[in-house]
């Protein structure tokens, strides 16, 4: 299922980019110092992508040996692209999906174990007055505080996960064997690491798999507008400049993440749960 | 507090409905003496650096965004229940094709998908157009999340008694899909409605900021939202930030409408 989704992916960029207005057309052939057979060379590189499934087939094929193709608006290899700014962005969003799920916790077992109304009511109203606010708004507020592009990412982020691991965190303390333990006179801190985290880690495991996604699509807004040079503003580059060989591999390399991310949540859910089991 | 919210997200709606009667300008009127001028009695939010009222631009904006963000919620909702409906009663190949182009959407970021595909249209592209696209690609895109969760509780209710009696009398899979099942979805894909309309509304945003939203001189919460680009001025002059408030408004009001409607399924 995971190659089927991966190629269906790449080829519906491919799709999109190769219907785009204008796609046919490079602004190369505009430039007046370029002669006749010059501008016929470019016209001709431009044509030889023209055909959907001829391109897709031969970049699989380049794929195979490892060559991922040539930039058009960046003029450089989409590997070497990639390889140099795969690295901002996997940093980015590993330090943003930390501190977002460290504070996300803290707040949560912090908000169970002292259990005051109003600590709750400000936590659900901060929360929920941060997902009123699309991303891009998010990661200018950041911006202007001077944070970095990690910090906010973690601040689209945490709202989203904080709310999910509440809910969770709220519905295992509610289980039978929670009130038996406080009444057996239990610990605080033991409920919840013993009583609590233990029951509801397939669903946390199970929203780690989903933030991921979450991240690599706030990574787009978060890179943009804080100029950060990773694979979020290599993808919002070749978007506006239709570069059909970086979109087709972004896609594949985020669809592979996501799928990868999913599917490591799903079997470590799996493993836990037969381990409570 | 949902009626407060629902009167308060019908009261915005309402006042931006009438933009016409309301605002005291139209959306594109430059007046050319008062560049970025700050609020008077003459322009209450001031005006942008085009000369443009910006009270007005909120109005007419709010409902462009307000009109069709729902309206893409709906053909969201709509191809989710067809989507839904087919791959629950047909099951075979027509569910595992439903579940496959499901996980696609779903494995790619929503916002990537919506960059690749708004960047199909021209950048010189006509308002009018880059609006249509902008919203119908919201609604085209937003199909996977509700369909799954329709084909679940279409295969809930297909387990039900009332399903197996109509059934027993000969009923066909396109009548007990109209007839039977579809009624009983009615809570489910108004409360999936409801997620819905906010969240486009907020992708809506962050396209327009990001300069692929709806194009000028057509105003809408996207593209009113491009003078936050400039953070040092915002935090100079707190009212350009008016239409992030008003969008914070409409959108935890529709949030607290939604979760009343979530624990009414």
């Amino acid at each position: 299922m995971l190659p089927a989704v991966l190629l269906a992916g790449g080829l519906l960029a491919a799709t999109l980019v190769r219907l785009a207005p204008g796609f046919a057309v490079d602004e190369r052939e505009l430039d007046p110092r370029l002669n006749a057979s010059s501008r016929d060379a470019i016209a001709r590189d431009r044509a030889a992508d023209s055909n959907i499934g001829r391109y897709y087939w031969n970049y699989l094929a380049g794929l195979a040996h490892g060559d991922l193709g040539q930039s058009i608006s960046l003029r450089r290899p989409v590997k070497e692209l990639l390889i140099e700014r795969a690295g901002t962005t996997l940093r980015s969003v590993a330090a943003g999906l930390a501190i977002a799920w460290t504070a996300a916790l803290l707040v949560a077992i912090a908000l169970e174990i002292f259990r005051r109304p109003l600590l709750d009511l400000f936590a659900t109203i901060l929360s929920g007055g941060a997902l009123c606010l699309p991303a891009a708004v998010l990661a200018l507020v950041f911006l202007y505080l001077g944070a970095a592009p990690a910090h906010a990412l973690a601040g689209v982020l945490f709202p989203r996960v904080f709310r999910y691991v509440r809910n969770v965190i709220r519905q295992a303390a509610r289980l039978p064997h929670v009130l038996a333990a406080r009444a057996r006179g239990a610990g605080e801190l033991r409920i919840i690491a013993a009583h609590i985290l233990v029951p509801a880690a397939p669903e946390l495991i199970a929203l780690a798999g989903v933030s991921v996604s979450m991240a690599v699509g706030a990574a787009v807004p978060v890179e943009v507008l804080c100029d950060s040079a990773g694979v979020g503003q290599l993808i919002w580059q070749a978007a506006m400049a239709r570069d059909l060989a970086v979109l087709v591999n972004v896609t594949l390399l985020i669809v592979a993440l996501t799928l990868t991310a999913n599917l490591l949540a799903d079997a470590g859910r799996v493993a836990v749960r037969q381990e409570q089991a | 507090m949902r009626r407060a919210a629902a009167l308060a997200l019908a009261t915005i709606v309402l006042v931006l409905l009438f933009a016409d009667f309301v605002a005291p300008y139209s959306y594109a009127k430059q007046f050319r003496d008062a560049p970025s001028a700050a609020p008077s009695a003459r322009f209450l939010l001031g005006t942008d650096a085009l000369g443009r009222d910006r009270l007005s631009r909120l109005l007419y904006g709010g409902r462009i965004s307000i009109l069709l963000a729902p309206a893409a919620a709906l053909i969201a909702v709509a191809l989710a229940l067809l989507a839904g409906l087919a791959a629950a009663l047909l099951g075979g190949w027509c569910e595992r094709a439903v579940t496959a182009a499901a996980d696609l959407c779903l494995s790619m970021p929503w916002l990537f998908l919506l960059i690749a595909a708004r960047a199909v249209l021209p950048l010189d592209a006509d308002p009018t157009l880059s609006l249509v696209v902008t919203f119908g690609l919201l609604g085209c895109l937003g199909w996977a999340g509700p369909s799954r969760i329709i084909v679940a509780s279409v295969k809930s209710h297909l387990a039900s008694d009332f399903v197996l009696e109509a059934r027993s009398y000969g009923c066909s899979p396109l009548r007990l899909a109209v007839a039977h099942i579809a009624p009983n979805l009615a809570p489910l894909v108004t409360a999936q409605f409801w997620i819905a309309a906010p969240a486009f509304l907020l992708s809506e945003a962050t396209l327009g900021l990001l300069g692929l939203g709806v194009t000028e001189p057509l105003p809408s919460w996207g593209n009113l939202l491009r003078e936050m680009e400039n953070v040092t001025a915002v935090a100079a002059n707190p009212w350009m930030a008016a239409p992030v408030l008003l969008l914070i408004v409409v959108v935890s009001c529709s949030h607290l409408v939604v979760s009343a409607e979530e624990y009414g399924v």
